[in-house]
């Protein structure tokens, strides 16, 4: 008896599994965790229902999730855009940073309404986050770089910018700490009036549907989706390689400098040298669960948020370290890979009995 | 004839799901014929050489090798076994080079831990006849320079014109394709399946090619050879068999029937191989190239100097052996390329140095030569497919927009008029999921129905079934009959001559020769092809007997 594993490279990827896949990736990461939570001595039913079922029912979970939610969906779309494009723009943790620091920078410096101060400081997080992807994203699109590994690296030098900034020219003049003087009422975001839900979340939705509309229904998102699947081809109809590499790439970065401008005038609202939320890193895992769409993207975004709510829950309710959200995190993405792995080929388990030797029984003869 | 029998396949069966590839087939191969796999595509001839090599295991059915049953888990048993097999998509390591790619996977010891050949003193020999360390150096060193000059002495043996030296991604299809070849004989089989072996030779190294199969086989090689070509099976097989649908059609000896017999034994009807080819008016030039330079993707000059002009509605066939500037002529010629000297008129419009977009925009169609990698996405769905040339037309949009609707049924009309097979929704099936010669066709309606004025057709029948290439063939006429200049580059001799106006012959970049399918004859095409101008001189000369057999 021999146990026979036999890989077939799908041609074709089914239906049930392009959609299917992000639930099994999550179901199997939370089932793979609770054993993690029963190591610790506690109840993973009780556990997931503090994490699930109370954050998503209390108005304080609720609140805090979408506060979270907010940078998380710009970071995805910052990863999610230049993926459509075949592009890892794995350093979205950088721009968000240069985004956080042109809103501090404009929100302590210019003096206007918060109608007019909060979209200038949305307009110059964006430009700056566009502005640190720029030279990778020449480098790419120019002389062909990978860009993995140069956005990547420029995360290291956006943090140490940001370290010089807060300890110099930004550094509250009132205070011995590494960080900015705290941003005035104007420059922070308001509650939506009524629901009383933070307001960053309509523009992320805004973004998703504008971002949505792009890659369905223009002939932009057309030219990025033909470009991502294969670049020779679209060469040869006459795409700009040079020029979507850049425009995905750059939009991802203003979406980065977004998020990072949300992040601080929507929960920080200041600039501290441990401003490190590392939602540009969480925002790959999102993107790549959403990778069918923008809105699916967002939903990503959301169960991220609800873990890391959640995740502080049970450490305050259960006593469960919050460490419990990275172990999660991590297998969501082993998951990811996984799942990957099995939308690419079809796998055959058989059990085989040993070779039994007969006699070669009669040839056949020519027709 | 049981004695001689060396192969058996017995009812072996092979399902994917949705699809029976191979129905209970059954199939004997005696010791030292080449045997001849036919069929379209699609009907599991490849399955089944794979489920032989090991790649697939069969369903059902036993495989028996000399009187031994083979059980097979992977190639390595089946290289064990001593069979070989060369892909129809290469297996080979880009960045290697060719000796490197062959002996991947063997074992060579460094030359200084040889067993010493000269006796240039008792240490050195003591040493390296160690067998400790003769054990030791052949697990952790890498001689390169022996097999190196092995190959190549291999490589010339059998006239294949390789440099073992070079890295296999500098090289064309046509000399991967003998690179793979070399691979399998230096591995020393005792049987090489080979598949679609001719479908990057000229004809005088497909000729080449069968002589030394043939050599092989009287040392005892058996060969099996797939193939669509129906005049090479007459010429080289010694026994045939013919799938269809999955099945055995039967196993015939080719000396008792004819072309026509297997073309109804593949397909299951009569074939029409004499196209009708109608006189057409040829009007001005579509395109004007002068002095074309380019260089490949190595950086090194591959179009040398390049005078060419197409009129409206002819056929100029260009025939070359693989690997001496016609990609790179194409490609310049589409606007895929960048020239380095030169200029391209189309339509007498300067285009040179152009982006395609400009090409394209000019009336310039193209059909590359490798349809997965540059002729579609396959990922994606015929819809999108289908209008990656045309989608800035109007009609799909308004510059911002695109209307997916109209892209929809654009799409359905190229599926329809070109009868692609195998779609019931264009946009639920992606382009990847087609079989060669529906790809094809796709492309082929792609490029043709957008009216062009230039259609730039680089190896449009390649690996494509001959109900296709039929199709194909047909197609390009009408094409030409409504008017558009056709660049017809081919290693199939046989189309240049069934479909061109005007013969053209490249060799080391340059157009070496000219002339008429009426004037000219294979074999001097075939002595062209090879650089025999040159040849012909020296022998007129009768000076230096340089390079003359070439």
């Amino acid at each position: 008896m021999k146990l026979n594993v036999d890989l077939t490279p799908r041609t074709e990827v089914p239906r049930w599994m392009r959609y299917g896949a992000p639930v099994f990736t999550i179901l199997a990461a939370l089932l793979v965790s609770s054993f993690a939570l029963i190591a610790l001595g506690v109840n993973p039913g009780e556990a997931y229902y503090v994490m699930f079922v109370q954050t998503l029912t209390t108005e304080f979970g609720l609140t805090n999730t979408i506060a979270k939610a907010v940078p998380l969906i710009f970071a995805g779309l910052a990863v999610y855009l230049p993926l459509k494009a075949q592009l890892w723009n794995i350093g979205a943790e950088g721009q968000l940073f240069l985004g956080a620091i042109a809103g501090t920078w404009i929100g302590l410096s210019v003096s206007l309404p918060m109608y007019a101060l909060l979209p200038l400081m949305f307009l110059g997080g964006g430009l700056a986050g566009a502005a640190w992807v720029a030279i990778p994203a020449l480098l790419r699109a120019k002389l062909g770089i990978n860009e993995i590994i140069t956005t990547l690296l420029f995360v290291f030098v956006a943090a140490q910018v940001k370290n010089y900034l807060v300890r110099g020219p930004l550094q509250s003049p009132t205070a011995n700490f590494p960080q900015s003087s705290q941003l005035p009422a104007a420059a922070q975001l308001p509650d939506i009036p009524v629901l009383g839900y933070p307001a960053g979340i309509l523009l992320a939705i805004v973004l998703v549907a504008v971002t949505y509309l792009v890659i369905n229904y223009t002939r932009l998102g057309y030219e990025i989706t033909f470009i991502g699947a294969n670049d020779k081809a679209a060469e040869h109809a006459g795409m700009s390689k040079f020029k979507i590499y850049l425009l995905v790439l750059l939009s991802g970065g203003a979406m980065a400098g977004f998020a990072g401008v949300s992040e601080l005038a929507g929960v920080q609202g200041r600039l501290r040298a441990s401003f490190a939320p590392g939602y540009g890193f969480t925002a790959i895992p999102i993107a790549l669960l959403g990778r069918n769409g923008a809105v699916q993207v967002m939903l990503a975004a959301l169960f991220f948020a609800v873990i890391f709510v959640g995740g502080s829950s049970i450490q305050t309710l259960l006593g469960v370290p919050s460490a419990i959200v990275d172990i999660m995190q991590a297998l969501i993405i082993l998951f990811l890979i996984t799942s990957e792995f099995f939308k690419q080929y079809s796998v055959a388990i058989t059990l085989q009995e040993g070779a039994d030797a007969g006699a070669p029984a009669k040839p056949e003869g020519e027709v | 004839m049981s004695d001689d029998e060396f192969v058996r396949m017995e009812n072996i069966t092979k399902t994917f799901p949705g699809v029976v590839a191979n129905d209970d087939v059954s199939l004997s191969l005696q010791r030292g014929e080449i045997h001849g796999l036919l069929g379209e595509n699609g009907a599991g001839k490849s399955t089944l050489m794979k489920i032989l090599y090991g790649l697939y295991s069969a369903d059902e059915g036993e495989i028996w090798l000399d009187g031994d049953r083979l059980d097979m888990e992977s190639p390595q048993d089946a290289i064990d076994a001593g069979i070989g097999m060369v892909h129809q998509h290469f297996k080979l390591i880009p960045r290697l080079s060719v000796s490197e790619n062959i002996i991947l996977g063997k074992r060579e010891p460094a030359a200084a831990f040889k067993p010493g050949t000269e006796g240039d003193g008792g240490l050195r020999s003591a040493l390296t006849n160690n067998s400790l360390l003769q054990g030791l150096a052949t697990r952790f060193t890498l001689g390169r320079d022996e097999p190196e000059a092995e190959i190549q002495q291999l490589a010339d043996d059998y006239g294949f014109d390789l440099d073992v030296t070079a890295s296999v991604w500098e090289l064309g299809v046509g000399e991967r394709q003998r690179v793979e070849i070399l691979k399998a004989l230096y591995r020393d089989v005792d049987l090489l399946i080979l598949d679609e072996p001719t479908a990057v030779l000229t004809p005088t190294q497909a000729q080449r090619l069968f002589e030394t199969l043939r050599r092989l086989t009287d040392e005892g090689l058996t060969v099996i050879i797939i193939t669509h070509k129906l005049d090479e099976i007459k010429d080289v097989t010694d026994r045939v068999t013919v799938l269809r649908d999955g099945e055995n059609i039967g196993t015939v000896k080719t000396s008792e029937h004819t072309s026509d017999d297997f073309a109804r034994m593949m397909v299951g009807r009569d074939v029409l191989f004499q196209l009708e080819k109608e006189s057409v008016s040829t009007g001005g030039s579509v395109i004007e190239v002068s002095d074309l330079h380019a260089d490949d993707d190595r950086g090194i000059e591959a179009v040398s100097g390049v005078d060419l002009t197409i009129n409206e509605g002819e056929i100029v066939g260009l025939a070359g052996v693989s690997g001496n500037g016609q990609k790179e002529l194409a490609e310049t010629l589409v606007g895929a390329r960048d020239t380095t000297a030169g200029s391209i008129e189309v339509n007498d419009t300067d285009v040179t140095n152009s982006r395609s977009r400009k090409f394209i925009e000019n009336g310039v169609s193209f059909v590359p030569e490798d349809r997965h990698e540059d002729g579609c996405a396959g990922t994606l769905s015929i819809m999108h497919n289908a209008a990656m040339k045309a989608y800035t037309d109007t009609e799909f949009s308004d510059g911002l927009r695109l209307n997916y609707g109209a892209m929809r049924e654009y799409a359905e009309t190229l599926v329809e008029e070109f009868d692609v097979r195998g779609v019931d929704d264009v946009r639920n099936i992606n382009a990847g999921e087609l079989s060669g010669g529906n790809l094809q066709k796709l492309i082929l309606a792609r490029e043709m129905l957008r009216e062009p004025d230039l259609l730039v057709a680089n190896q449009p029948t390649r690996g494509v079934d001959v109900g296709a290439i039929e199709f194909i063939r047909e197609r390009l006429l009408e094409q030409r009959q409504a008017g558009t200049g056709i660049l017809l580059l081919s290693e199939d001799l046989d189309e240049i001559f069934d479909l061109s106006d005007r013969i053209l012959v490249i060799y080391d970049g340059q157009i070496v020769h000219e002339t008429t399918p009426e004037a000219a004859t294979r074999r001097r095409i075939g002595l062209k092809m090879n650089g025999a101008k040159q040849a012909e001189q020296s022998a007129k000369v009768a000076a230096d007997g340089g390079s003359s057999d070439r």
